[in-house]
């Protein structure tokens, strides 16, 4: 195969992957699964699980991460580039058109309707997702259920939500803080 | 073109900002939604470009929309601020930390799953986003129960129950929102029209 041929089928596989990726990172990871490993084959399914991994402990959103691993795997830098743009070009396309009808027509009845309830859905999302990740920190799934852990996990979250909500700090410095208070706490060993 | 946006400093100054804020938050943020909580508190709290009601309104946008939501958020925002070009410099913003660390990460692989310290900082920021998240929901959830009525507490009680029991794509709940918010602006006038 060509190596443009390559460059445009991780192209395509990442365009349909941003086309149809509604709901978060969580709801991305089977559809770059489906793609990657089952349809293309560019990965094995223990180089997929490496890459959920590294999606855990890398900043950035999830498709963008997988995008850039797959496409630096499949074709080397502009593998990467291809698929990074394959998987948001679809997503850039569709915001900027919903914004403008939007603005459009934000006015009326009929648009005023539709943005409530497609923010109550927002909210919706955002709590669900809250509580995988509030879950997650309280019981992390290697571990078993330790009742120390989750009482730390429970009062580190209430206290940066009071500093964040409360005391009105920016939630960058809060976060970077739990991330920071979390390894001394385990090089002190508790 | 965007009214409220305080225009300090020249087209090119509110790109370099919007470039600038956008590299930062997706530097250091994980998810999408720690992503917009960042977002909000830097365009609405910080630089006030947006008030809180304009910016939940583009989060709602940048949720029906498919794909990263660091991304259609960026969109969206960046447009608001500064148009096509805003969009771009934003987008652009955000894409480049984690192109950059996946490219380094994906060269020196072996050595960073093995340091235990990077998963264990990782996941106490998780708890910081939990608190961050808390705090979004609460400021969303005053915007859409502003005016009396039971309607937006029954559709998100739907679409959390969609979302934590059915595996179906959000993309059909997203459809699904859209037409039960169009039935109610038509049961809305037929109600004005009666009166």
């Amino acid at each position: 195969m060509t190596d443009s041929m390559i460059l445009l089928r991780v192209f395509i596989a990442f365009l349909r992957i941003g086309a149809i990726a509604f709901g978060g990172a969580y709801a991305a990871i089977p559809l770059v699964e489906q793609e990657v490993v089952t349809n293309e084959g560019f990965m094995t399914y223990a180089e997929f699980a490496d890459l959920l991994a590294l999606d855990e402990i890398t900043p950035g959103p999830i498709l963008i991460n997988s995008a850039t691993f797959v496409g630096m795997k499949v074709a080397g830098m502009p593998g990467a580039i291809a698929a990074t743009l394959g998987c948001i070009l679809i997503p850039c396309i569709v915001s900027v058109s919903l914004l403008f009808l939007f603005r459009k027509y934000k006015n009326t009845v009929l648009v005023q309707s539709i943005v409530l309830t497609l923010k109550c859905m927002a909210l919706a999302l955002i709590v669900s997702t809250m509580i995988k990740l509030g879950m997650n920190a309280v019981m992390p799934s290697e571990a078993q259920a330790d009742i120390l852990h989750g009482t730390y996990a429970v009062a580190v979250m209430a206290f940066a939500f009071y500093l964040i909500h409360g005391k009105k700090l920016s939630p960058l410095p809060v976060m970077l803080g739990c991330g920071a208070l979390n390894v001394i706490v385990s090089m002190l060993g508790m | 073109m965007p009214n409220k946006v305080q225009r300090r400093g020249g087209l090119f100054g509110r790109l370099i900002a919007l470039f600038l804020a956008t590299l930062t938050i997706s530097a250091t943020a994980n998810s999408g939604y720690a992503i917009i909580a960042v977002m909000r508190d830097d365009f609405v709290n910080k630089r006030k470009w947006f008030t809180e009601d304009e910016m939940s309104d583009y989060i709602a946008i940048a949720q029906s929309c498919p794909g990263p939501m660091a991304v259609t958020s960026s969109m969206v925002v960046g447009f608001q601020s500064a148009g096509i070009l805003g969009s771009l410099a934003a987008v652009w913003g955000v894409i480049t930390p984690p192109f950059a660390i996946m490219v380094l990460v994906s060269i020196f692989y072996q050595t960073i799953v093995s340091n235990p310290y990077v998963t264990i900082f990782m996941r106490g920021m998780q708890m910081g986003v939990v608190a961050m998240l808390l705090d979004v929901c609460i400021g969303l959830f005053l915007n859409v129960t502003k005016k009396p009525g039971i309607y937006p507490l029954v559709v998100m009680a739907i679409a959390f129950l969609y979302v934590r029991l059915t595996n179906c794509s959000i993309m059909w709940l997203a459809i699904g929102c859209g037409v039960a918010g169009a039935i109610r602006a038509l049961l809305v006038k037929r109600e004005v029209e009666a009166a």
